[in-house]
């Protein structure tokens, strides 16, 4: 079950923006929030209209051009959702500690009940070894000021992603999970890849690329 | 090293690092900005120079600066910042210097906006400089193409001592693939820099300088007739082509880059409904595969050239069908990207594309 509250970061393209998207529709969330100001293409704005179908809010700038504007407004409307108490949200971060930076705002509501999840690429150059996960980690809880509560193995190479892959993060993100005392929240891949046989501990999350499109 | 997922711009750094890349210089622009962010940081970590310089003109004639002084260096930016620096690539190609441009290009004309778009291929090909000269121009389909094109650059920039221009739009540089950075490149020999402007200790005796600057109009002729052999050699060694789906095709699409990849889903698309199309990938724009287009064969009904801009290639189609064939033209702009339907739609009602 997930929390009222859920703040989705990670190194810069471990998929973040694909797990909330697919968190949103699967879990039936109310609200999702996008803090994406580090790229320019590929935010969860883009999929507003969608969301919007699946009756879920989208919240990002109040800027006219906001889907094609290289410019890191973000619209006060963000703390709505904490002020309701029928409102699930997720709020999906930008990429690395410097995305995680914009949850200094949420200084004053420290005591919500809420989960921090980070979401893991093992075939990310800088998020390849259990260590380098953990100092990730730590530079996220210090620029955020929030404690992570949980991880996410989303392990890819997108559609050249193997079962043997998705494995091989599972081992790394098990060890990060160990040494930091951390629950893993999810495993997430790709609907596509035959996973027979395939077994893990925790929860599962299939995801469909909703960004991808037929010929990428 | 195994593969990796990256960004196409984070691909295009660490492949220049692999390249062997001595410094770069730039200056900001969406959607291009993660080529400088990864070389200021894994650049500087490893002695190298990376230095984001005020404006795009220092940028480029730093660049200029430092292929004088026989070092491996690059620069990047995006359709505006392109266009500041075309007076240093005038002088760079002038002086014979080697040196490599990244162009992540975005929608125009003017500022335009931060979508994808390949509006830029005269600017790359015909050039914006002055003069009688020609950038080797690259532009590759995948992350992998991008990463092993990079790499590759620097040795063909320094072997005809010209600048190569890698040419993408901004998806390219903004998706994510899975790449292998240690695929081999082709091997060539390399002539020692004994030209550059590195210091008489380096060649005691000769004054080395690094100059676009010629006054007598009978040596400038030469050095412009010399320019062209060499294009004509550059013609010969390094075109590079992809011949798609080529199986006595109806129809033959041209396209590169993104609009390539979207061509290929309509291909698939096409084939399943019994209409033959194939494909002529461009990999190189300068020089442009002119000879791929013998291949086309005599009863094909007509070729479409498409392109995310509004018919810039379609020059050099023409000039490669030379009045064999109808061709036609598909193009969106401005940042707009097509589905692969409408390249079946055009290529199903291909006599409303046909331009000439």
């Amino acid at each position: 079950m997930m929390k009222k509250v859920t703040f989705l970061t990670g190194y810069y393209g471990s998929g973040k923006t694909e797990v909330a998207m697919n968190l949103a529709i699967q879990k039936e969330i109310d609200v999702i929030v996008d803090l994406d100001v580090i790229n320019p293409y590929f935010r969860t704005r883009e999929m507003e209209a969608f969301l919007s179908e699946n009756g879920i809010e989208t919240i990002s700038s109040d800027r006219d051009s906001k889907m094609h504007l290289d410019m890191p407004f973000i619209s006060k409307k963000i703390f709505n959702p904490l002020y309701n108490e029928k409102k699930r949200v997720i709020y999906d971060l930008g990429g690395s500690d410097q995305g995680a930076k914009l949850m200094r705002q949420f200084d004053d509501y420290k005591d919500m009940d809420y989960d921090l999840l980070v979401a893991i690429n093992i075939f990310r150059p800088e998020t390849d070894h259990e260590d380098e996960i953990v100092k990730l980690i730590n530079r996220i809880e210090g620029t955020s000021g929030f404690k992570v509560t949980g991880l996410i193995n989303n392990s890819n190479l997108l559609k050249d992603t193997t079962l043997e892959d998705i494995q091989k993060g599972q081992i790394v993100v098990e060890k990060v999970s160990k040494k930091l005392n951390l629950p893993i929240a999810y495993t997430s891949y790709w609907n596509e890849i035959d996973d027979t046989g395939f077994n893990v501990s925790n929860e599962i999350l299939k995801l469909k690329l909703y960004f991808r499109k037929n010929w990428f | 090293m195994a593969k990796v997922l990256m960004k196409g711009n984070e691909a295009i750094a660490l492949a220049a690092i692999k390249g062997g890349v001595d410094a770069f210089y730039g200056y900001p622009i969406t959607p291009q900005n993660e080529v400088p962010e990864y070389l200021s940081k894994h650049l500087l970590a490893n002695g190298k120079v990376f230095l984001q310089s005020e404006s795009e003109v220092s940028a480029i004639n730093m660049v200029y600066g430092a292929a004088g002084a026989g070092a491996r260096v690059m620069t990047s930016s995006s359709s505006p910042g392109i266009a500041l620096k075309q007076e240093g690539i005038s002088y760079i190609a002038a002086a014979e210097l080697p040196c490599l441009i990244v162009s992540v290009m975005r929608g125009g004309p003017g500022l335009g906006g931060i979508q994808p778009s390949q509006a830029d291929y005269y600017q790359a090909t015909r050039g914006g400089g002055n003069g009688d000269y020609s950038l080797i121009v690259y532009a590759p389909e995948t992350i992998q193409e991008v990463a092993d094109t990079i790499k590759e650059s620097f040795d063909i920039a320094d072997y005809y001592r010209n600048p190569v221009m890698v040419l993408v739009d901004g998806l390219i540089g903004q998706m994510m693939e899975s790449v292998d950075f240690d695929k081999p490149i082709k091997e060539r020999f390399l002539p020692e820099k004994d030209w550059a402007t590195n210091g008489t200790a380096n060649h005691p005796g000769r004054r080395n300088v690094a100059n676009s600057l010629q006054i007598d109009p009978n040596a400038l002729e030469q050095h412009n007739i010399h320019l062209q052999e060499k294009y004509n050699l550059i013609k010969k060694n390094e075109t590079r082509y992809e011949m798609i789906n080529f199986d006595d095709p109806e129809y033959v699409i041209v396209a590169y880059g993104t609009m390539a990849r979207i061509c290929r889903s309509a291909i698939e698309m096409l084939n399943k409904e019994g209409i033959k199309v194939g494909m002529i990938r461009p990999i190189s724009l300068f020089p442009y595969p002119e000879k791929a287009f013998d291949e086309i064969p005599k009863n094909a009904k007509g070729i479409l050239c498409a392109e995310l801009s509004m018919g810039q290639m379609l020059d050099d189609v023409l000039i490669a069908n030379n009045g064999r064939h109808k061709v036609g033209f598909f193009g969106r702009s401005g940042g707009m990207l097509p589905d692969p339907e409408e390249i079946v739609d055009a290529i199903k009602n291909f006599s409303e594309r046909v331009v000439k």
